[in-house]
C-alpha cells in the first residue's frame, strides 16, 4: 500500500487549527462581518406602538444607506413590545423592508416579546421572512453596542 | 343584458383573485382606504374627522311663472333648510375613530363616523347627531377577499364613493346628485293636495290625516342616503406587476348586498339592494387619496323600492285645484324597480387631473316639487273662492334619467389647483314628456391647499334648466334658475 504524504502532519493538524479559529472567530464576531468595510454601525430601536414610528424608522435606514452607500453603513432595526409589529409578515411595509434588506439593512424581532404576543394572540404571529429573531431585544442591543454600534431610536 | 354582463364580469374577478399574486394593495383606492386598516400598523383607535362650514350664495330670483309664481323656487334656495338664498352653514362636521381594535391582529378592522353638521343627513327630524359609518371588515382572507359588514358606502359611482372630504368641488354632480343620492318619501306625489280650508290656510284639527300627509309636502322621512347602505359586502383590491421601475397595475372589485333602505334604519320591505362594480388601473406614484394614477371603472346597483302609489288619483278625483284631497287610506303601496349603472375614469398625474362619468338610471327618478316651489308652501288662490294647493316632491316611479360629467384640474401652484367641471342630466327621459327636465351646469373651482390637511373652495356654478317638451310655464318656472356660489373651508384632523 502506498500512502502520500504531500505535507507534514503538523502542517495539516495547524490548517485544521486555522480553520476552527476561523469559524470561531466568525461566530463570536457576529454581525459586523456582514459589512466588512463599513464606516458607521448603527442599531435602530423601535418599541412604539405609534405606527409612524415606523415609517420614520424605515425613512432612516433609507436615508442612512442612501448618505453613505450601502457598503459604508451597517445598519440594523431591532423591535421589542409593540415595535415588533413592524416584523409582522402582513405588515403594511413589507416592501420597503424587502428593499433595505436588499441593502443589507438587518432586522430583528425581539424573542421575549414574540413569546407574549404568541399567549395573546392564541397562535405564533408570522414574521416577515427577513426578520430574524431569538433572545431578548434589550440583549441585541447591548451586544451589538459592545460592537461598537451606535444605538439610536427615532 | 347589461346586468347579467356585469354580474358575470364581477364573478370572473372574483375567481380570479385567486390566481394573481397574492399581494393586496393598502393603497388610494376608495375600497380600500375606507373599509381597512393598514396591515401591521394601524392604531388600535385613531380619533379623526372634518370641518367644513360653508357659505353659500344662489340669486333670489323667485319663480317666474306657475302656480306659485312669485315665491321661493326649491332650486334656489340653501337646502336642507329651504328658508333662504344666502348663508353661512355647517355644511358637514365629523366625527370619526378607526383602527383595528386589537392591533395584533390586522385581520379584523373598523370603521365610524358620525355627523354633526347641517345637512339632509341630520336634518331629516329636526337636527341630531347621526351615524354616517359603523362597521367591521374582516381580512382572514385576504388573499382573495374581504369581507364588510355594517354601514358605509356602497361601492358605485366615483363621485359618491370618493371621501367627502378630499371632493375636488363643494356640491356633487348633477347625475350623482339627482339620481343616486337617495332621498326617501312616504308616497310618490302624484296626488295634488288641496289646503281642507281656504279660510283657515293651516289644517285643523279634524284634518290632522290630511296634515300627516300633506303639510310636509311630501318631505324627506328620514336622513339622505349618503351615497351609504346597511349591509355586507366582500372586496379586494390586487396588485399586479408590482416592481422597481414599473407602474403597477391594480384591479378592484366589491359585491354588495344591502337593504336599499339608506342609513340609520332598518329595512321596510323585503327587497334586497344589490351592488356590483369593478375597476381597473395603473398607479404612477404616491399614495394616499390625492396619488397619481389613472382607473377605469364600472358599476351597477340592482334594487326596488317600496312606496305608497297615489298615481291612481280617480279615487279621489284629484286634479287640481278643486277637488277633493287625496283619499291617502284607499291608495297601496307598491314596489317600483330602481336600477342604476355608470362608467367612469380618473386621471391624475403631476399637475393635471381629469375624471369623467356616465350614469343611467331606470325607476324612482326624483322629480322636483310641484311648480318648482318649496314643498308645503300654498299655491297662490286662483280665485278668492278657490283653495291652494300644497307643492309636494315628486317620484317618478317608472321613468328613465341619464347624465355625465367631465372635470378637469390643473396645479397652477404646489398649493393652487383650478378646476372646471361641466355637467348634464336628463331627468325623465321616457313616457310623459313634458315631464321631462334638461340640466346643464358649468363649475369654475379654485382650490387652494394651506397645507395636506386644509384647504378653501371657491366654486362658481352656472346653472340652466330647460323643459324641452314642457308647456310655456314649465318653461318660464325653469328659467327662474340661479347661478350659485360656494365657499368652503376644510380641516381635516
Amino acid at each position: 500500500m502506498h500512502v502520500s504524504r504531500k505535507y507534514p502532519a503538523w502542517v495539516n493538524l495547524a490548517n485544521i487549527v486555522a480553520l476552527l479559529g476561523i469559524a470561531l472567530f466568525a461566530t463570536v464576531a457576529g454581525a459586523a462581518d456582514d459589512k466588512p468595510f463599513a464606516e458607521q454601525k448603527v442599531v435602530l430601536q423601535i418599541s412604539d406602538n405609534d405606527p409612524s414610528k415606523q415609517t420614520l424608522i424605515l425613512n432612516v435606514a433609507n436615508n442612512m444607506i442612501k448618505h453613505y452607500g450601502s457598503d459604508k453603513v451597517d445598519v440594523e432595526i431591532v423591535a421589542f413590545g409593540p415595535g415588533v409589529r413592524l416584523m409582522f409578515d402582513d405588515n403594511v411595509n413589507k416592501g420597503r423592508i424587502s428593499g433595505l434588506d436588499s441593502n443589507g439593512v438587518r432586522f430583528y424581532a425581539c424573542g421575549n416579546t414574540l413569546k407574549k404576543m404568541t399567549k395573546a394572540l392564541g397562535k405564533q404571529p408570522v414574521l416577515n421572512p427577513h426578520a430574524k429573531h431569538g433572545g431578548g431585544g434589550i440583549v441585541r442591543i447591548l451586544e451589538l453596542t459592545s460592537q461598537g454600534y451606535t444605538l439610536v431610536k427615532p | 343584458m347589461r346586468n347579467k354582463l356585469f354580474k358575470r364580469a364581477t364573478l370572473a374577478v372574483v375567481c380570479a383573485g385567486g390566481m394573481l399574486a397574492g399581494a393586496t394593495a393598502q393603497a388610494a383606492d376608495w375600497l380600500s382606504l375606507q373599509g381597512t386598516e393598514p396591515a401591521g400598523s394601524a392604531a388600535r383607535a385613531k380619533v379623526w374627522g372634518f370641518i367644513q362650514p360653508q357659505y353659500t350664495d344662489i340669486g333670489d330670483t323667485k319663480l317666474k311663472a306657475g302656480p306659485w309664481g312669485g315665491q321661493d323656487a326649491i332650486f334656489n334656495v340653501v337646502r336642507p333648510d329651504n328658508d333662504t338664498d344666502s348663508t353661512f352653514h355647517l355644511r358637514r362636521a365629523r366625527l370619526g375613530v378607526r383602527g383595528t381594535g386589537f392591533p395584533l391582529d390586522s385581520n379584523v378592522n373598523y370603521f365610524l363616523l358620525a355627523e354633526f353638521g347641517n345637512n339632509g343627513i341630520t336634518k331629516s327630524d329636526g337636527g341630531s347627531v347621526k351615524l354616517t359609518d359603523a362597521s367591521v371588515t374582516l381580512n382572514h382572507l385576504k388573499k382573495y377577499t374581504r369581507l364588510r359588514v355594517g354601514q358605509f358606502k356602497t361601492p358605485g359611482s366615483e363621485d359618491g364613493l370618493q371621501a367627502i372630504h378630499v371632493h375636488n368641488y363643494n356640491n356633487f354632480s348633477l347625475a350623482a346628485d339627482q339620481l343616486l343620492l337617495e332621498r326617501f318619501r312616504d308616497w310618490d306625489g302624484e296626488a295634488n293636495c288641496i289646503v281642507p280650508d281656504p279660510a283657515a290656510p293651516l289644517p285643523t284639527a279634524q284634518d290632522a290625516a290630511w296634515y300627516l300627509d300633506c303639510s310636509g309636502g311630501n318631505g324627506v322621512n328620514g336622513s339622505v342616503g349618503a351615497y351609504r347602505d346597511i349591509g355586507l359586502q366582500l372586496f379586494n383590491t390586487f396588485r399586479i406587476a408590482d416592481g422597481p421601475g414599473v407602474n403597477p397595475w391594480e384591479v378592484s372589485y366589491a359585491f354588495m348586498v344591502g337593504n336599499g333602505n339608506g342609513i340609520d334604519r332598518g329595512d321596510n320591505d323585503d327587497n334586497r339592494e344589490y351592488y356590483y362594480y369593478l375597476s381597473a388601473g395603473q398607479v404612477f406614484g404616491g399614495k394616499g387619496p390625492r396619488r397619481q394614477d389613472w382607473k377605469v371603472y364600472g358599476w351597477y346597483e340592482d334594487g326596488k323600492r317600496s312606496i305608497l302609489d297615489t298615481s291612481n288619483i280617480a279615487g279621489t278625483g284629484g286634479l287640481p285645484p278643486v277637488d277633493d284631497t287625496p283619499d291617502f287610506a284607499n291608495f297601496s303601496e307598491k314596489d317600483f324597480d330602481r336600477d342604476r349603472w355608470g362608467i367612469g375614469g380618473t386621471y391624475r398625474k403631476g399637475k393635471y387631473r381629469l375624471y369623467g362619468e356616465y350614469i343611467w338610471a331606470d325607476g324612482m327618478i326624483a322629480n322636483g316639487t310641484d311648480g318648482g316651489a318649496v314643498p308645503g308652501s300654498v299655491s297662490n288662490p286662483v280665485a278668492a273662492a278657490t283653495s291652494g294647493v300644497v307643492s309636494t316632491a315628486n317620484t317618478l316611479t317608472d321613468n328613465e334619467a341619464e347624465g355625465w360629467y367631465l372635470d378637469a384640474g390643473y396645479l397652477v401652484l404646489p398649493n393652487l389647483e383650478l378646476d372646471v367641471r361641466y355637467d348634464k342630466l336628463e331627468r325623465g327621459t321616457e313616457g310623459n314628456r313634458a315631464l321631462q327636465r334638461d340640466f346643464e351646469r358649468w363649475t369654475i373651482g379654485a382650490q387652494y391647499f394651506f397645507n395636506k390637511k386644509s384647504r378653501f373652495t371657491l366654486n362658481y356654478e352656472f346653472r340652466d334648466i330647460d323643459a324641452p317638451d314642457g308647456n310655456a310655464t314649465a318653461k318660464e318656472v325653469v328659467d327662474s334658475v340661479d347661478d350659485v356660489l360656494t365657499a368652503q373651508l376644510l380641516i381635516i384632523f
